[in-house]
């Protein structure tokens, strides 16, 4: 199954421009020959984890770690002591003190007088979700906490960014199911399926500026800023979502770009906003950011992957749903390097008869969903790389450790 | 009662905007005021209306041409009626930041261009955004409800959510506008001025349930919700940027209100109080109506609504308006509208004289002029 690196790249045009994207955003000026000497490297630690045989969705561990260049980790002694740690907790169970209450915790922020637009508002919030970004946000401002000496705190405000961002993420959520014309999520009947249109763009809003308010009494100006941004690239992204690039290089880079606005910049931005609660230096902050945002990529990559691999029930919502929408995801672009037929569909938004189910053919024939994964798997050693500069503790690690379940979600 | 709620979304919709349609003294005293304020508001959102992503929704609202979503009027509103009824909120943020004048702890004040901090600029062009965005919201269909006398359901589906995103966009570019005030208190106030709007659109959309309580002093909480606050909240946020005192911050508050309220009133009158209004159509929970409901009790009123229905089951306005008339509602309505001018005229009276103060005075009076 190990497919060398270099096949994975070939002749693609694409995809040496995503990865030229993935370097440049990374905010780091390396060549494509020091980039070449990166790919192959990850912290011992993922070496690890990669050979404990959590195998499942990785297809290419052996060729990854074979050429490990260990000069570029400033911390191997960290590495070492996650292996030796046979008492890991995984990093549910490492935050759920801290979130134990949240959703209720949320139910009090959102203040309505009428009965209905309450029961709206709380609907998504019944403690039935993954609670996934509140759990990143918790455990980076814990272990940023450690990093700046303050172990065993968590901070009153960085808690409430846990919440908010689990509340932008629902308002968000409330709005895609309009435009997207969904009748389920997580299984259940979407607002706009039960009550109307009118009313679940209301909820949304209303949801949007309780997190709005609640972000306000926190009463950091930069912490304010941090997060309103994430609400343009919200919005921003979901505007990119509207066009299609005729150009392989530019749809690429436009895909990549659309998955940080649409869903990485809200983890990237809480997870900078946590550490700039607790710690006044840049380079910490940075850390933050590049760690939420390369997993929060690669956690969209693998949602990508599994509308084509996951059944229905799993997910809570129909697979091919983003084919369905016109929607051209990772997968796909990297089918379309193998088969350049899909390139019409593309940009026909797969809207001809029988389209959706030719793209679909397609993607299962090329290894399209395999390079998702594996570029998937490039951001999550991004994200390793960049959180293991900070000072080991159970959460710095507990979040090495939730890339893994990042990319071997099935749901 | 389906007409009622298509009725909402077309056929009053004018009314639900800050629009006032009687040109000789509002449009004269508001173009009057924006001379003050340095600039006519109408060019505040042009950074907003100008992207990318705007263009990009007016490019597919084309495509809604001959369709019946709402949000082709709302867009057209934007072009024809900008300067008189979709710009009210920024200028009178503007006027209000002008008439207090600069901040005591700023005894050279000299980053104020044409007597208003920027960063009051700001906030009135973060106002309109925000009231904008729900013009936009407003707007939204549901699906269905759509029969497919009423056209494709795909035109409505796509108008929704252009509707949606420019809406939303709206609403971002409010939120990270808000967020570079750099003033928590203020992000906090706005933002739960956004809720307070949501609120009393929500009420709006969800109307029937409770009707037969529907009092003077409910339209009074409802319509602060809807018009009010988002208005008395950014006076308030205006006086909080200068750092005024908390006095002056209740005043503009009070002004901004009262203003708000005694606005809606007086569009809620044109149809009863206006000559060739004759044939205007109106809200059954405009104010001058649910003066005359509370008057005649629930009873009379369904007795009333019968004797006012045609052949066909609707309602003959003409004669609805004739029934009403013949009882006190319109004139207490009048009476509430003049209290809410008078409130806001004495609000004004702590600020020390300046033409902004006139400006906003001369609001508060056209507001009892029919």
């Amino acid at each position: 199954m190990a497919v060398p690196w270099s096949r994975c790249w070939r002749s693609s045009t694409g995809a040496a421009v995503l990865l030229q994207y993935c370097c440049i955003s990374s905010r780091r000026a390396f060549t494509p020959a020091a980039s070449a000497g990166r790919k192959a490297a990850t912290s011992a630690a993922t070496q690890v984890l990669f050979q404990q045989g959590h195998v499942h969705s990785f297809n290419k561990p052996v060729t990854l770690s074979r050429h490990r260049c260990k000069y570029l980790y400033s911390t191997p002694r960290v590495s070492c002591s996650l292996h030796s740690d046979a008492k890991l907790k995984d990093p549910f169970s490492l935050v759920q003190k801290d979130l134990q209450n949240i959703y209720d915790d949320i139910k009090q922020q959102l203040l309505v007088s009428k009965a209905e637009l309450k029961a709206l508002c709380d609907y998504y919030f019944d403690g039935k979700g993954k609670a996934f970004r509140p759990m990143i946000v918790i455990l980076m401002a814990r272990a940023c906490n450690v990093h700046s000496n303050k172990e065993g705190v968590l901070l009153p405000a960085q808690r409430s960014i846990a919440m908010i961002s689990e509340m932008i993420h629902t308002a968000s959520l409330v709005h895609d199911d309009v435009i997207d014309d969904s009748d389920k999520r997580r299984g259940k009947n979407t607002i706009n399926n039960v009550w109307g249109e009118r009313k679940a763009i209301l909820a949304g809003d209303f949801i949007l500026s309780a997190a709005s308010m609640a972000l306000a009494r926190i009463g950091n100006t930069t912490v304010v800023s941090v997060l309103s941004q994430v609400i343009e690239d919200l919005v921003r992204g979901e505007f990119m979502q509207l066009g299609s690039k005729e150009n392989e290089n530019e749809r690429f880079k436009h895909y990549l770009e659309k998955t940080f606005k649409k869903t990485a910049s809200l983890i990237a931005n809480s997870c900078k906003a946590v550490s700039i609660l607790v710690n006044s230096d840049p380079e910490v902050h940075e850390i933050a950011y590049q760690y939420g945002r390369n997993v929060g990529i690669a956690f969209q990559l693998v949602d990508d992957i599994l509308d084509f691999t996951s059944n229905a029930n799993c997910l809570g919502k129909p697979s091919a749903a983003d084919l369905k929408l016109g929607l051209a995801t990772g997968p796909v672009l990297f089918a379309c390097q193998q088969f350049p037929e899909l390139h019409s569909m593309i940009m026909r938004r797969f809207s001809s008869d029988g389209d959706v189910d030719r793209a679909w053919q397609y993607v299962l024939k090329s290894d399209g969903v395999e390079q998702t994964n594996y570029l998937a798997q490039h951001y999550c050693q991004e994200a390793i790389r960049q959180i293991s500069r900070l000072r080991p503790s159970s959460e710095r690690d507990a979040l090495i450790r939730l890339t893994e379940l990042v990319l071997r979600r099935d749901k | 009662m389906a007409w009622r709620s298509r009725l909402s979304y077309f056929g009053l919709r004018h009314l639900s905007i800050f629009s006032n349609p009687s040109p000789s003294s509002w449009t004269k005293v508001v173009s009057d005021a924006e001379k003050i304020v340095g600039y006519p508001t109408s060019f505040m959102s042009l950074r907003c209306l100008l992207s990318d992503e705007l263009s990009n929704v007016a490019m597919h609202v084309r495509k809604l041409v001959g369709t019946k979503h709402p949000l082709l009027n709302t867009a057209r509103g934007f072009v024809y009626d900008s300067r008189n009824n979709l710009q009210m909120r920024g200028l009178v943020v503007l006027l209000m930041s002008k008439a207090a004048g600069p901040s005591s702890s700023d005894p050279i004040h000299d980053s104020m261009v044409s007597g208003i901090y920027p960063s009051q600029r700001n906030l009135a062009e973060i106002t309109e955004l925000i009231h904008t965005a729900f013009l936009v919201h407003r707007g939204i269909v549901n699906l269905k409800e759509w029969t497919n006398s009423d056209g494709p359901l795909k035109d409505m589906q796509f108008g929704n959510k252009m509707a949606v995103l420019s809406g939303d966009f709206l609403l971002a570019n409010a939120c990270t506008g808000l967020a570079q005030l750099n003033d928590t208190k203020v992000v906090e106030l706005i933002s739960s001025a956004i809720g307070d709007v949501v609120q009393g659109i929500y009420h709006e959309s969800s109307g029937s349930a409770e009707e037969d309580s529907l009092t003077v002093a409910s339209w009074e909480d409802q319509a602060f919700l809807s018009h009010g606050a988002l208005l008395a909240k950014s006076c308030q946020a205006a006086m909080k940027l200068a750092r005024h005192n908390t006095e002056a911050q209740n005043l503009a508050f009070q002004y901004g209100k009262h203003l708000a309220l005694g606005h809606k009133l007086n569009s809620e009158l044109q149809p009863f109080v206006k000559s060739g209004s004759e044939g205007a159509v109106f809200h059954l929970d405009s104010a001058p109506v649910v003066f005359h409901r509370q008057i005649v009790g629930p009873e009379r009123w369904q007795q009333q609504l019968k004797q006012a229905q045609n052949m066909s089951r609707q309602i003959d306005y003409t004669k609805l308006r004739g029934l009403i008339k013949m009882e006190r509602g319109v004139s207490q309505a009048l009476d509430l509208c003049s209290y809410h001018g008078n409130k806001a005229l004495e609000a004004m009276k702590c600020f020390p004289p300046s033409d902004a103060r006139s400006a906003l005075e001369n609001m508060a009076c056209a507001l009892n002029k029919f």
